[in-house]
C-alpha cells in the first residue's frame, strides 16, 4: 500500500519542512529572475535543492533525488560563474521545480515519485554542459544508465585521506553510495508549459469534468493534522496550567474551610480573590492555547509570487505580486482553507483585472502592473487584500452580463446598486469572460470563493473604480474556535446568533410596521428591511408579534430579526454537534448558569424559510396589538 | 572508547535530518545527543559546554561544515574533536577538502546505520590508538 512503511513520521517530516524550502526556492527564482546575477541567490537556491536531495535520500526517493542532484549541479555552475543565467535554463530550472512539486505530491500519497521526464532531464544535463539549445524537443540524448551521477561510487575516504594526510592505512571494502545513478524511464513527454501549469496548483481539478484526484486531498489531509508550535508559546501553556492547578488546589482547601462551618468575612474574601484569578488565568490559558494555533499567513503567501508570474507570464502581461504584512497571525485551519480562494483571485486579477502592456500604456499607466496581496489585523478581524491596478470593473456591463444569462431580471437589475452589482460576480455560473481563457472564465471559483470565505464565518467585498483597479476585500474572524454572539430569547428559551452580523437592536413599534408586498417591513433610516420572525424561522407557532428586532446583514440581505427580547452578549465556545445537526443549528454552547444554547446558523435558517406565508401574519398581528 | 554517555552535537539546518541522525546515533546506543541548526549556533554550544564528537552536514546558511570544521581545528580546546561530516556533496574535490581541513571521517548521505557504525569505529579506533600512544 504505502511505500513508507515505518517512516511515517519520517516522510511528514521531510514533506513539512522541505515544502517550506521548495515555497522559499519558488519565491528566490522568482527574485532571480530580476537580478539574475545575485551569488547569494543562486547560493540559496543551490542549498535548497542540495537539502532536499539530502533528505530524500533517506526516504529512497531515487527520481528526486535524481532531478535535485541535476538541478543542484546546474546551480552550482551559475553561482561559480561557469554559466549564466538565460531565459533557457529558466525555463528548465522552473519546469524542474515544478516537477519536484509533483513529486512531493506523490510522497504525500505514500507512493515513490515516478522519474521526472526524460526531456527534461536531458535539458538539465544540457544545461549544465552549457549546450542548451532553445528548443528541448531536439535534445533527446538519453540518459545513459550510471553516466555523470557524480554519487554512483564515492571515493574511498580512507584512502583518500591517506594520500591526503599522509598517513597510509590499509584500503577498506568500498561502501555503497547514494545510488545516484538512475537509469530513467521513459514516461510520457510533457510540454514544459503543462509542467509549469502543474505547478499552479490544483488548478485542473476545479474545471469541470476534469479529473479530481482525491489521493492528494486525502494526502493533505494527513499532513494537516501536524503543526508547528513556537515551543516559548508552549512553556506559556504550560506555565498556565501549572498555575491552574495551584489555584485549584487554593479553591479546594478554601471549600473543606467553607464546609467545615468557616464563613467569616476573610475566608469568603480568599474565596474571592482565588475565584477571580482562576478567571484571569482560564482565560489567558483559552488566548495561549488559541496562539498555539495561529501562524503566520506569510507561509501561504510564499507560494503566491511564483503562481502569479506563471499565469502573467503565459498570458504575455507583466505582473508583479507584491506582499504585505506576512507576519500577521491566523488559525491553522483558516490558513489551510484560504490557499484556494486567494489563488483564485489573484488568477483573477491577473486574467480580468489587469489590462495587457499596450492597453496600459494607451492609458498612460506603468507597462507593468502590480497585484497586490496583503494581510492585517484590525480589532478582532483579520484583512486580508487583494488588489490590482488594472480596468476596474463596469458596474453596468456587469448587470447586463447577468441579465444576459438569465441569472437576474431587467427589475432586480434597475434595482441595483453600484456594491451590489460588483457582488453578481460571485453568483453560480457568472463569468465576465468573453472567451473562455485557459486560466479563468469558466464562471466556477468566484461562487466557490464567497462560499469557502463564507464557510470560515468571513465575507468578502468588492471595491473597484473603473480605470483604477480592483480590490477583493476578505475579513476573517481571528478564531473558529470562539464566537461572539448575541443572546436573544424566545419566550423563556435563549439562542444566540453570531455577533459579527448584527447590526443593531431596536424596538419594534407596531405603528411602524408596514406591510409592502405581502411582507411586514419595517423602514430603519430610509431603508425597507423585511421582518423576518425568529418563531417562524424556526417553524414554530407564531403566537404574538415580536417586541424587538435585530437588524442584521448577510452577504445578500438586510433583515430585522423578530425575538421577544433579548440576554446580552457572549463570547461562544462553539460545541459542533457531530452526527446529529437540526437544521439551521450551527452548533451548541453552554451559558454561565449551565444553561445549554443553540447557536443559529442564520444562512440556512433563511433558505429553509421558502414559505414565507406567516410574512404578513406578522403585520395583521401587530396591527392587532396596536388596536388593542 | 565508544562510551554510550559520549555527547554528539549534530549539527544540520534541515530538523528532519538532525532527526534521522539523531535517530541512527540513538539505534547505535548514543543517546546523549544535542543539535544545532548551522556552524555558528554549533561554535556557541561547543564554547559553552563540553562534546566529545561532532556529526555536521556542509551546506548550511551562515556558517557551514567546512567552516565549522577548519574553526574547530583552529581552536585549543576543541582541536582534539572529532568531527564527522555528513553530506550530500559525494565530489571528489570536496572529500579531499575535508580530508585537508581535518575531518574524521564523511558520509554520504543517504546512509543506514551501519554505515555510521563503521564510520564512528573507525573513528573510534584511531582515536584509541591516538590515546595509547
Amino acid at each position: 500500500m504505502s511505500d513508507f512503511a515505518g517512516m511515517e513520521d519520517l516522510l511528514q517530516d521531510f514533506l513539512i519542512e522541505a515544502g517550506d524550502l521548495l515555497s522559499g526556492v519558488d519565491n528566490k527564482l522568482v527574485d532571480l529572475e530580476r537580478s539574475p546575477d545575485d551569488r547569494g541567490l543562486l547560493n540559496e537556491i543551490f542549498r535548497g535543492f542540495h537539502t532536499i536531495k539530502g533528505g530524500a535520500g533517506f526516504l529512497n526517493a531515487t527520481e528526486l533525488v535524481t532531478l535535485c542532484h541535476l538541478t543542484e549541479n546546474l546551480f552550482d555552475n551559475l553561482r561559480n560563474g561557469e554559466l549564466a543565467v538565460t531565459p533557457e535554463i529558466m525555463d528548465v530550472i522552473l519546469a524542474a521545480t515544478a516537477t519536484v512539486r509533483e513529486m512531493f505530491a506523490s510522497l504525500e500519497q505514500g507512493m515513490q515519485p515516478a522519474a521526472a521526464d526524460p526531456d527534461l532531464i536531458a535539458r538539465l544535463r544540457q544545461a549544465i554542459a552549457g549546450d542548451l539549445v532553445g528548443s528541448a524537443s531536439e535534445a533527446c540524448a538519453p540518459a545513459t544508465p550510471g553516466g555523470q551521477s557524480a554519487g554512483g561510487g564515492a571515493p574511498d575516504w580512507e584512502l583518500l585521506h591517506g594520500v591526503v594526510t599522509g598517513v597510509a592505512r590499509v584500503m577498506s571494502p568500498v561502501r555503497e553510495a547514494g545510488p545516484l545513478a538512475a537509469v530513467v524511464p521513459a514516461a510520457p513527454v510533457r510540454p514544459p508549459e503543462e509542467v509549469i501549469k502543474a505547478a499552479v496548483g490544483r488548478r485542473v481539478s476545479d474545471k469541470p469534468g476534469a479529473p479530481v484526484s482525491t489521493g492528494r486531498r486525502d494526502g493533505e489531509k494527513q499532513r494537516d493534522n501536524s503543526i508547528r508550535v513556537d515551543t516559548t508559546r508552549l512553556d506559556q501553556v504550560l506555565n498556565l496550567s501549572g498555575e491552574i492547578g495551584l489555584t485549584k488546589n487554593r479553591l479546594n482547601a478554601l471549600r473543606s474551610d467553607i464546609l467545615s462551618g468557616r464563613n467569616d468575612t476573610e475566608t469568603l474574601h480568599s474565596l474571592d480573590i482565588a475565584v477571580s484569578q482562576l478567571d484571569l488565568l482560564v482565560s489567558d490559558l483559552q488566548n495561549a492555547v488559541m496562539k498555539t494555533r495561529m501562524q503566520p499567513i506569510g507561509r501561504l503567501f510564499q507560494k503566491y509570487p511564483r503562481i502569479a508570474r506563471d499565469l502573467a507570464r503565459n498570458m504575455g502581461k507583466d505582473v508583479e505580486l507584491v506582499l504585505a504584512g506576512e507576519e500577521t497571525e491566523i488559525d491553522k485551519t483558516m490558513i489551510e482553507d484560504l490557499a484556494d480562494p486567494i489563488i483564485h483571485l489573484i488568477r483573477n486579477a491577473v486574467d480580468h483585472g489587469v489590462e495587457d502592456a499596450a492597453e496600459r500604456v494607451a492609458n498612460g499607466k506603468p507597462e507593468k502592473s502590480i497585484v497586490r496581496l496583503e494581510a492585517r489585523q484590525e480589532g478582532d478581524h483579520i484583512v486580508i487584500l487583494v488588489a490590482d491596478d488594472g480596468r476596474g470593473m463596469n458596474a453596468e456591463r456587469l448587470r447586463a452580463k447577468a441579465v444576459e444569462k438569465g441569472l437576474i431580471t431587467d427589475e432586480e437589475s434597475n434595482a441595483m446598486d453600484e456594491r451590489q452589482s460588483f457582488n453578481l460576480v460571485f453568483l453560480p455560473g457568472f463569468s465576465m469572460a468573453a472567451q473562455v481563457s485557459d486560466v479563468s472564465g469558466r464562471g466556477v471559483g468566484m461562487d466557490v470563493v464567497r462560499t469557502n470565505i463564507q464557510k470560515l464565518n468571513g465575507n468578502i467585498e468588492i471595491q473597484s473604480q473603473l480605470g483604477k483597479g480592483t480590490t477583493f476585500v476578505i475579513s476573517l474572524p481571528l478564531t473558529l474556535a470562539i464566537l461572539p454572539v448575541l443572546l436573544v430569547r424566545l419566550g423563556d428559551q435563549p439562542f444566540a446568533v453570531p455577533l459579527s452580523m448584527v447590526r443593531e437592536i431596536l424596538p419594534i413599534e407596531a405603528k411602524e410596521v408596514q406591510e409592502v408586498g405581502g411582507r411586514a417591513t419595517m423602514v430603519v433610516r430610509g431603508e425597507v428591511l423585511p421582518i423576518m420572525p425568529l418563531a417562524g424561522l424556526l417553524g414554530w407557532p407564531l403566537e404574538r408579534a415580536p417586541c424587538y428586532g435585530v437588524l442584521m446583514q448577510t452577504a445578500e440581505m438586510s433583515f430585522i430579526l423578530g425575538i421577544d427580547t433579548f440576554a446580552g452578549r457572549e463570547d461562544a465556545v462553539i460545541k459542533s454537534l457531530d452526527d446529529f445537526r437540526p437544521k439551521g443549528v450551527a452548533g451548541v454552547t453552554t451559558l454561565s448558569n449551565g444553561q445549554i444554547v443553540l447557536i443559529l446558523d442564520m444562512k440556512e435558517l433563511l433558505g429553509s424559510a421558502g414559505d414565507q406565508r406567516w410574512l404578513s401574519r406578522v403585520t395583521m398581528m401587530a396591527k392587532q396589538v396596536a388596536t388593542a | 572508547m565508544s562510551d554510550p554517555k559520549m555527547k554528539f552535537l549534530v549539527v544540520d539546518d534541515f530538523s528532519t535530518m538532525r532527526r534521522i541522525v539523531r535517530n541512527l546515533l540513538k539505534e547505535l546506543g548514543f543517546t546523549n545527543v544535542d543539535e544545532a541548526e548551522d556552524g555558528a549556533v554549533a561554535l556557541q554550544k561547543l564554547n559553552s559546554a563540553p562534546f566529545d564528537f561532532v556529526v555536521t552536514d556542509w551546506n548550511m546558511p551562515n556558517m557551514d561544515g567546512l567552516t565549522l570544521l577548519q574553526t574547530i581545528r583552529q581552536t585549543p580546546h576543541l582541536r582534539h574533536l572529532p568531527v564527522l561530516m555528513v553530506t550530500a556533496e559525494a565530489k571528489k574535490e570536496n572529500i579531499i577538502a575535508a580530508a585537508q581541513a581535518g575531518a574524521s571521517g564523511y558520509i554520504v548521505k543517504p546512509f543506514t546505520a551501519a554505515t555510521m557504525s563503521e564510520k564512528l569505529e573507525k573513528i573510534f579506533e584511531k582515536m584509541g590508538k591516538k590515546a595509547t600512544a
